[in-house]
């Protein structure tokens, strides 16, 4: 018989079985590195939420004039006017790790991870780090069906860019499970939504079927495995774990397991499948961030990242008036004031998107309270000034309470360049999953989080 | 001759040297080290592990190659001296790098050809989908909710180093297999590819299961079933049927199992456990063939000749590529091979024309008209067998009635289909420089930039990629309330100006204007905004050059820099992985025989083909050469 059918059998683990091939499943500095999810978390599940923007933002119109609980809205923050009491914008937090290298992949492969990433063309990709988001999502563990959902609008950028050294994968990514691995995107929202929809509506025939086929690969795999050398062992590993998470997922959704017993806290209405690659980009932004929401509102995850476009993106935003090029193009103002007019207008459309989402998970309840209230939704840039790639004073907003975890409706002025990992550790401590320091933090955000 | 003398100078510096010994010698370099390395790594002084005091000999460039070649690197990318540093000027820098490199390389091949490491690597998108479609002969995508793939290396998405898996891929390999499966078992064609036998008067379900399995698996697997191996995977059989399952159903479980087993989705080849590199088995060359020139599995033909042990014969390998350059199936690898070369794949993606300005553009018919030129007509230089000079200037392309009229062309044949149409007299057109997928790609969504168009020249044609600004690039002065608007021709001299622009951009802007008659589309004209377009342009040796047609010329008395590029690219294609120092023989070897045979397409194919790193495996001991070439 073969293993996968014996282990079936309950008195063997499967998992203890494999153990005894010689699979390493987990990095052991991972494990090291990993928070503990603690007990005390909230009855209402929190959510994050990353909104990534590209090529900075016109900083003379982005931050408020005032600090602490009586600021008025910037220009560019003046859209988010109905959350006003909702929200945290951050002023004067940095990245050190990415003050050098290039322009931008440096700050956008590191943004979550707060590393400085290795320059190559590809042959030793190495972020340095495990984003924030993959961090929380290891350490809460898997209590819903997806731990986490990596979206954008643009595939991976082709090639590499020999200018600068870097493989453009970096500024594809801001998602990081371990330090040589990206974790892919997402970029259309019919996929998504059908993700969502299975992740909800779990077939136990199927998904029986689905774990027999996985067990079997992983002794293809076992097999395999000891023909090979180091470095291919490696990449037949990453395999292997990613099977090995389908494989829990599966078995608890088919509750074959019975630890935990996950159901969407609301139904995925299937009126609301979207189209599949909207040709128009505001129209794409918006759907995926739909997804998000109902992502969010069922349950299916806690934790998504979106990148409004890659690195460098140089998306053309005619579509919004008065702009009348494409977005790197004008973020290279060179202080032109006709460029920065229109620099400032793309970076207000993209706080408005972050509106629109915000506004969806407010309507969503939850109990006494909505979804928007359970959650932290950033929206964030890896530079500050495009013109200048400016690594200091990066633009950060975070909105929502997190289930009351953190205070908000305040402008939050630093010392400048205090580690923006700082906002990171706050985050993961508000999520239930506290670290006791991420790449430099030097501590929690004064005044965010609650007592 | 006049092209070559400007062309000589066009990448080499006119900069004073700030330092004794001949530009680009051991002594120049040795001169370099010590002004601005030696304080830290010099002495006792041991920055970051490294010591320059074993470097100081010429033979330490034989013994220490090691060491020159991390020296080498951090130069190059200008991450030595570090900043905030005295560095030496842009020119001693890649006069110093030219040399180490050249000098590094021919030390390197004295010792022979060795064959790089051919990693694992899993099927990307493309191939991926490929293999799906020819193994159940099904025609869909079955990678269609596969993530797309970063590239690596020479910048391909094949590149082993960046094949990353996500979670997202195990979940679509997971339905992929299963839809595509669905979808073949249903389809009659496609169903008497994969499922040989159904229980009948004189099968049993077990005996038809294995029929099937037995014969799916090798194909699958790109190899022969290893003992006991079918039965692994019939075991699945076994217990849906004892669950009550259908024959189809149960079966179909079995080739799903296949279809997510990593010896599928991943390339993998047995290992030589030998000191020495050996040739590569069949099984290994017939796959290492089909996905570079078709980018999918082996087909009857290969498998064949693999099981005969026939696919290291030289005269087997050299029909065999004929045969698979004229199989329509190579248009896979054009395609992928050259909009990732020339970039022209990002069109569409982060690179779209101004749909206001351009509406031209976005005619389905002129825009798959567009994308597909370079394609069709790379696939006809391979598939015929002509000069590659061709890449560079040519009498005629793949056009259709949309891409003719988009070039003014009044060419009687041109319909629908794109075909082989020869230009008339004073087109303008000829080489990828005239065509508007490379011009489009190399241009803003809303005007032409002589600056990208030269950098995109530098970079994906002659392979010497300008370095990036430097910082605090001071901002052009040219806005202030009132004054004139200057032109970007103005502005750019203005730019040039300054010395720290100058350097790159006295190089960068004089190709790029050449092609400034060509607009955003590629279309001819002779005036912008009411102005006659000037494509005039100094070299920076200060020859004159006016316009594309002077520009082809000058560029193709470079045309051996143009084809050691073309021949690097295409070797990191077929290897997929970044090449290595000791690639770069193998590199020189190939462009060298290209050159003697007038350039000929199935030249650089075979090159390629019959290459240490192409035939190879290595052994046990890295960096060991292939003693003597079979």
């Amino acid at each position: 018989m073969s293993r996968a059918l014996m282990s079936r059998n309950p008195k063997i683990s499967r998992r203890t079985v494999l153990r005894g091939a010689g699979v390493t499943l987990a990095l052991p500095w991972l494990e090291a590195m990993l928070p503990a999810a603690t007990s005390h978390a909230p009855k209402l599940p929190v959510r994050m939420a990353i909104l990534y923007m590209p090529n900075g933002v016109r900083e003379d119109m982005w931050t408020p004039a005032e600090t602490g609980r009586d600021f008025t809205l910037p220009p560019t923050l003046e859209p988010l006017q109905d959350f006003r009491g909702d929200l945290n914008v951050l002023t004067n937090l940095w990245n050190v790790a990415a003050k050098g290298g290039d322009g931008h992949y440096v700050k956008t492969g590191g943004y979550l991870t707060s590393t400085t990433i290795s320059k190559t063309l590809g042959v030793d990709v190495n972020c340095q780090g495990v984003s924030m988001d993959q961090m929380a999502a290891r350490a809460a563990g898997p209590v819903t069906p997806l731990p986490s959902i990596e979206l954008g609008t643009a595939p991976v950028t082709t090639g590499v860019d020999t200018n600068v050294g870097y493989t453009r994968v970096y500024g594809s990514h801001i998602a990081w499970s371990g330090p040589t691995q990206p974790v892919a995107k997402e970029i259309d929202p019919r996929n998504v939504y059908e993700r969502l929809f299975r992740a909800c509506n779990p077939s136990k025939v199927t998904g029986r079927e689905d774990v027999l086929l996985l067990d079997q690969v992983r002794d293809d795999a076992a097999r395999l495995r000891q023909e090979l050398g180091t470095a291919d062992r490696h990449r037949l590993d990453e395999y292997m774990s990613v099977v090995r998470d389908l494989e829990t997922r599966l078995e608890r959704a088919g509750n074959n397991t019975g630890k935990t017993h996950w159901k969407p806290r609301a139904r995925l209405d299937s009126a609301v499948k979207p189209e599949a690659m909207p040709e128009k980009h505001a129209e794409h932004v918006r759907l995926m961030l739909d997804m998000i929401a109902l992502a969010f509102q069922t349950d299916s995850t806690r934790i998504a990242t979106f990148m409004f476009g890659n690195a460098v993106s140089n998306e053309d935003f005619t579509f919004v008036d008065g702009v009348k090029g494409a977005h790197h193009s004008i973020s290279h103002h060179q202080n032109d004031p006709e460029k920065m007019r229109q620099y400032q207008l793309i970076n207000r459309w993209h706080v408005e998107q972050y509106a629109y989402l915000l506004r969806k998970l407010r309507e969503m309840k939850e109990g006494d309270s909505n979804v928007l209230a359970n959650s932290m939704i950033v929206l964030g840039a890896g530079m500050r000034d495009g013109n200048k790639h400016d690594p200091h004073n990066l633009p950060v907003v975070v909105t929502g309470g997190a289930g009351g975890r953190l205070v908000t409706g305040q402008h939050l002025m630093h010392t400048p360049d205090t580690p923006l990992a700082n906002l990171w550790m706050t985050m993961l401590d508000a999520f239930g999953t506290p670290v006791p320091r991420f790449a430099d933090s030097t501590g929690v955000v004064p005044g965010m989080l609650r007592a | 001759m006049p092209g070559r003398t400007h062309l000589i100078a066009l990448l080499s510096f006119l900069a004073l040297h700030v330092t004794k010994g001949r530009a680009g010698s051991f002594e120049h370099t040795q001169a370099l080290l010590t002004k601005y390395c030696t304080a830290c790594h010099g002495g006792k002084a041991s920055a970051g592990g490294f010591n320059l005091t074993g470097l100081t000999s010429p033979e330490s460039l034989q013994v220490k190659q090691t060491e020159w070649n991390r020296l080498l690197t951090r130069v190059r990318n200008s991450e030595m001296p570090p900043k905030g540093s005295p560095a030496p000027a842009l020119d001693d820098r890649q006069d110093m790098v030219a040399w180490l490199e050249t000098t590094l390389r021919r030390n390197a091949c004295a010792a022979g050809f060795v064959p790089g490491a051919w990693p694992m690597r899993r099927l990307n998108r493309d191939e991926y989908s490929a293999t799906i479609r020819d193994l159940l002969d099904v025609q869909v995508d079955a990678a269609h909710g596969l993530p797309a793939d970063g590239a690596g290396g020479e910048g391909f998405d094949n590149a082993a180093e960046t094949l990353f898996i996500s979670p997202i891929h195990a979940e679509k390999y997971l339905e992929a297999a299963k839809e595509a499966l669905d979808f073949g078992a249903k389809d009659p064609k496609s169903r008497k590819t994969f499922l040989l036998a159904v229980p009948g008067k004189d099968i049993m379900p077990e005996q038809a299961a294995a029929k099937t399995v037995e014969a799916f698996l090798p194909r699958a697997f790109r190899r022969p079933a290893r003992p006991g191996e079918a039965d692994r995977y019939l075991a699945l059989f076994r217990n849906a049927q004892k669950r009550g399952e259908t024959f189809d159903h149960s079966v179909l479980l079995a080739l799903n199992a296949i279809l997510i087993s990593p010896e599928f989705l991943f390339h993998h080849e047995d290992a030589n456990t030998s000191a020495d590199p050996v040739l590569a088995n069949d099984y290994a060359m017939a796959s290492r063939l089909s996905y570079f020139l078709w980018g999918s599995m082996p087909d009857r033909a290969l498998f064949d000749l693999a099981a005969a042990g026939k696919l290291q014969e030289p005269a087997v390998l050299q029909a065999q590529l004929e045969r698979m350059l004229k199989d329509g199936k190579s248009r896979e690898f054009a395609e992928r091979f050259v909009s990732q070369w020339l970039g022209t794949r990002e069109l569409g993606r982060d690179i779209k024309p101004d749909e206001k300005l351009f509406p031209d553009y976005y005619d389905a018919e002129t825009q798959g008209a567009i994308r597909y030129e370079p394609v069709l007509f790379f696939q006809e230089i391979l598939a015929t067998n002509l000069s590659l000079l061709n890449l560079i200037d040519s009498k005629f392309s793949l056009l259709t009635n949309k891409t003719a009229k988009l070039y003014g062309l009044k060419i009687k044949e041109a319909n629908q289909q794109p075909k082989v149409l020869e230009f008339p007299a004073d087109s303008h057109r000829g080489g990828v420089l005239g065509m508007a997928a490379v011009l489009a790609v190399s241009s803003y969504p809303q005007r032409t930039s002589p600056v990208l168009r030269g950098k995109w020249i530098l970079e994906y044609l002659l392979g010497t990629p300008p370095p990036p600004p430097p910082p605090n690039v001071p901002a052009l002065k040219d806005n202030h309330a009132g004054a004139p608007a200057a032109t970007l021709r103005e502005r750019l001299e203005l730019h040039r100006a300054d010395p720290t622009c100058a350097t790159c951009h006295n190089r960068i802007d004089p190709l790029g204007f050449a092609l400034e008659n060509y607009d955003v589309l590629g279309r001819w004209r002779t005036e912008e905004e009411g102005k006659p377009v000037d494509a005039s342009g100094q070299l920076p040796d200060g020859t004159k050059i006016n316009g594309a047609d002077d520009l082809k010329k000058a560029l193709l008395a470079r045309k051996d820099v143009i084809i050691r590029n073309l021949t690097s690219k295409m070797l990191g294609y077929a290897l997929g992985r970044g090449l290595t120092l000791s690639d770069s023989c193998t590199v020189d070897q190939i462009a060298a025989r290209v050159a003697q045979e007038n350039y000929s397409a199935q030249t650089l194919i075979r090159g390629i083909v019959m290459s240490v790193p192409f035939r190879y495996q290595p052994g046990t001991i890295a960096n060991t050469a292939v003693k003597e070439v079979h």
